[in-house]
């Protein structure tokens, strides 16, 4: 009965296809525009790391202004990175099963004997953990040691695309390479990783792609490096030297800690607040006890990664196929009561009301699957769109372009979402023509 | 009889709601949104729009990174000064600390009296460490006092001191000292008390981030940071930038092989990339509404060609009875426009609310009734319009229809 039902369908389409062409591009416009939409905002908005995020607690003390808080429209929460001195106590703690602390930073690479330019890479000065912790993939080698951390160790973890273009995409596990003209040794090769948003590391362009090189925490002190990042105080203080850079209440350290259970997240939470409560015998610390282990999925929110314009814009996609379902209503009712005479023929031929209602909505589901491929098609060549909209200079590498391929997880929601839409829309046009009685289109005949 | 039928439109319409409700809904989302979008759209154009007190057509910025252990950069910025400044069609070159408008920059706070204050006696700036030719590079207009001049300029220092000189801005000494005029000689300090003496005025400038309300708040200090990268400011006469900046990359870009040319970019480059999210969202806005408005027009029109084409039989009676063609145009102008102000008026409430939901989420002042009444006006517009084929059309129905098949 389906074949033939369909069979009516498509004979049906093809009796008014300017109709027919308008429901269709209807269909197909709102679930483009919802397309386009959700890959935006998934990828302002996802938890890019969600299978862990019962286990990573982004760490953040409230040592601010007695005055003030740090954030004038959000005062409960403490500011989102550490100073120096608190980073390092802090790391000290043997409480969490993986820890991180870090900065961002800028080199330049160079390989001696290569006749090459040299190449300005962004920089994460970071712990050993960083990779384990976010579960960062490597393509050769591996991370460093603890010992490389502190002493610091000449060692560097490089990404992918920048092994590439330096040595041609081999194994280069022990080559030798320049960091800021200091001689480094390559441990690892990351591979490619683009989380989406750049959750641990929120104070600039979220959505920029990963740092290309990393290099232990401990020269971040030996070569006086200071964060490229965002660097913020609250106190009027003296800073004439980096000694006193790293003594002052100045925030520019990131800092994560992986705690695997209840009692360890407790533990932890525990720890911080005694140091804290030290620290406030010694006089800093002079807000009230505030000290808070984040999840990522609070993290986004807290740091309002996802904004207003965002959530507009949702808004706005769901209005808009709102309006194209209405009319794809309107337009299919139209178009079954203005073929309602043969429908009465087929009542009075012996057809059920469920019959009618079913073949009806096979019709629609034919409208909406059409609907729903061609959506998916414009949805696509919008988002190439976009990606001109976003780019300013084309030599640009990654960065906002890096979020304007098509999303699998989006593209499927948003298909789902508009055929059971359309579907659902369907429902009373069809169960509407069910119910005419055909004695009255006999009549006319 | 009145003289538009309204009663016998209207119970014709009831007869046959359920199109029209649909199409009513979707001309209330659609007001809602266009009245909306309209009033977002404005202040994003306003936004980008605003003037930045900068000759920003003929700006270019130059970024220099010196990575070699033997770098001497003091030597290297002033050779490249020196460079920079003898290119033809260059009208001035100075060093900056920072990029304005860029989105990256420092600030700091300042007071108008040494010792404790208050946060809200805290006056933030953008801050610049620049040299003497830094006015003349921007294209500022300087309203009191003088520019940087050389021996003014504080040596890159391993230590880093504040300057007991400043050029601000009209609106940071405004803010700074509130009841004067002049600002001319006027001292005020930093956080841990340091003075510095107001030695120029400028009438307006930007600083760094664009979405901050201190934009306009900006002092420059006559210094050169410490560090081997470098970031160059260069004004050139009008219309030579593209021309200047290919010297620029032939004469600097292998001067000196202890560093790299990181890039030579027109200022256009960086404020656009400031405006990007600002310029999208306004795109984003024109063109979803546009095509929101426009699938309701083709619902508009979908139902009123529906209505036409099932009462053929009745058109054409009316016409044999007596009905000109002005009658039944009038007819479904009329019933278009019931539908159209039904859903006007659920749209009004639904503007109303989404426009009270915006202005708290991006602290903006309430939306202007002015716009709800321009979005009223079109949706009518855009109803009638769309209704005039399909009018037009019954029209045209011949009186004899309603003898043929009866």
């Amino acid at each position: 009965m389906f074949g033939y039902y369909l069979e009516l369908a498509f004979r049906n389409l093809k009796r008014n296809p300017g109709l027919t062409a308008l429901m269709i591009g209807a269909v197909a416009l709102g679930i483009a525009v919802c397309v386009l939409t959700l890959t935006l905002y998934r990828a302002m908005s996802g938890n890019p790391i969600w299978w862990k995020n019962d286990v990573l607690y982004a760490v953040t003390m409230d040592f601010w202004d007695p005055q003030e808080p740090a954030w004038d429209d959000k005062p409960h929460l403490p500011p989102t990175q550490l100073t120096y001195r608190d980073a390092m106590a802090v790391y000290a703690s043997d409480i969490p099963q993986r820890k991180v602390i870090m900065h961002k930073a800028v080199g330049i690479l160079s390989v001696d004997g290569q006749g090459m330019l040299p190449e300005r890479a962004a920089t994460r000065v970071t712990t050993k953990d960083f990779f384990a912790m976010f579960d960062v993939p490597f393509q050769y080698g591996g991370t460093w040691t603890d010992a490389a951390d502190a002493g610091p160790e000449p060692v560097l973890v490089i990404s992918r695309k920048i092994n590439e273009k330096l040595f041609g995409g081999a194994n280069s596990v022990g080559r030798r390479i320049r960091w800021n003209d200091n001689e480094f040794r390559i441990v690892g090769v990351r591979d490619h990783w683009m989380p989406l948003p750049t959750f641990y590391d929120v104070n600039n362009d979220v959505l920029e792609e990963p740092e290309d090189v990393y290099i232990p925490f401990g020269w971040s002190v030996a070569l006086e490096l200071d964060s490229t990042g965002n660097t913020n105080g609250w106190k009027p203080e003296d800073i004439k030297t980096y000694q006193q850079f790293l003594n002052a209440e100045v925030i520019w350290i990131q800092m994560w800690a992986e705690l695997p259970d209840e009692a360890t997240r407790n533990r932890f939470q525990a720890f911080l607040d005694n140091y804290a409560m030290e620290q406030k015998r010694a006089g800093r610390y002079q807000r009230p006890l505030n000290n808070r282990l984040t999840k990522v999925d609070q993290w986004l929110v807290d740091n309002n990664v996802v904004g207003n314009d965002d959530r507009v814009l949702v808004g706005l996609a769901f209005a808009f196929l709102a309006v194209c379902l209405l009319n794809t209503v309107g337009l299919l009712l139209a178009k079954f009561l203005n073929g309602a005479s043969i429908t009465g023929v087929r009542r009075a031929l012996g057809a059920s009301r469920k019959q009618v209602f079913y073949q009806h909505l096979v019709e629609v589901g034919l409208v909406s699957s059409i609907g729903a491929l061609l959506g998916l098609a414009l949805g696509a060549l919008l988002l190439a769109g976009l990606r001109s909209l976003y780019t300013v200079d084309p030599t640009d590498a990654g960065g906002t372009q890096a979020i304007a391929h098509v999303d699998v997880t989006s593209v499927v929601t948003a298909l789902l979402l508009a055929f059971f839409a359309t579907l659902a829309a369907g429902l009373y046009p069809a169960w509407r023509i069910g119910r005419i009685p055909p004695a009255s289109y006999l009549k006319a005949q | 009889m009145t003289a538009w039928n309204i009663r016998p439109i209207a119970s014709a319409l009831w007869r046959n709601r359920t199109g029209a409700i649909l199409v009513a809904f979707q001309i209330a989302i659609g007001l809602a949104v266009l009245v909306n979008a309209v009033y977002v759209v404005k202040q994003r154009v306003e936004k980008i729009g605003r003037p930045n007190g900068m000759d920003t057509a003929n700006m270019i910025w130059v970024a220099s990174a010196g990575f070699a252990k033997d770098y001497d950069y003091k030597a290297a910025y002033s050779e490249d000064l020196a460079t920079l400044r003898g290119l033809p069609g260059v009208k001035a070159a100075s060093l900056f600390s920072n990029i304005p408008l860029s989105g990256g920059g420092s600030s700091s706070g300042y007071q108008s009296r040494p010792g404790e204050v208050g946060p809200k006696e805290t006056v933030p700036g953008n801050k610049y460490d620049v040299d003497e030719q830094a006015l003349a590079a921007l294209g500022v207009k300087l309203i009191a006092g003088r520019p940087f001049e050389a021996h003014e300029i504080l040596p890159p220092s391993e230590t880093y001191e504040d300057s007991p000189q400043a050029i601000v801005t009209r609106a940071f000494a405004k803010e700074l000292f509130p009841k004067d005029e002049n600002f001319l000689g006027k001292t005020f300090y930093n956080g841990i008390g340091e003075p510095m003496t107001i030695i120029g005025v400028i009438e307006h400038m930007h600083g760094a981030w664009v979405g901050w309300d201190k934009l306009d708040n900006v002092v420059l200090f006559p210094r050169v940071k410490n560090g081997p990268s470098s970031i160059y400011l260069v004004r050139t006469e009008p219309g030579r930038r593209d021309a200047v900046m290919r010297d620029i990359e032939a004469k600097l870009g292998d001067s000196n092989p202890g560093r790299l040319l990181r890039w030579v970019r027109p200022f256009d480059y960086f404020i656009n990339q400031s405006y990007l999210d600002d310029r999208n969202m306004a795109i984003f806005l024109v063109s979803v509404t546009s095509a929101l408005l426009a699938i309701t027009a083709l619902g508009i029109f979908g139902l009123a060609t529906f209505n036409v084409s099932t009462r053929i039989r009745q058109i054409g009676t009316r016409r044999a009875v007596g009905a000109r063609r002005m009658d039944i145009v009038r007819h479904y102008l009329v019933e278009n426009w019931m539908v159209t102000t039904a859903g006007v008026v659920a749209g009004c409430g639904a503007a109303l609310g989404i426009g009270y939901w915006i202005s708290v989420k991006y602290e903006l002042p309430r939306l202007d009734l002015y716009y709800l009444v321009g979005g009223v006006l079109t949706i009518w517009l855009i109803g009638l319009a769309a209704a005039l084929q399909p009018a037009r059309r019954a029209s045209t129905i011949s009186p004899a229809v309603a003898s043929r098949t009866v």
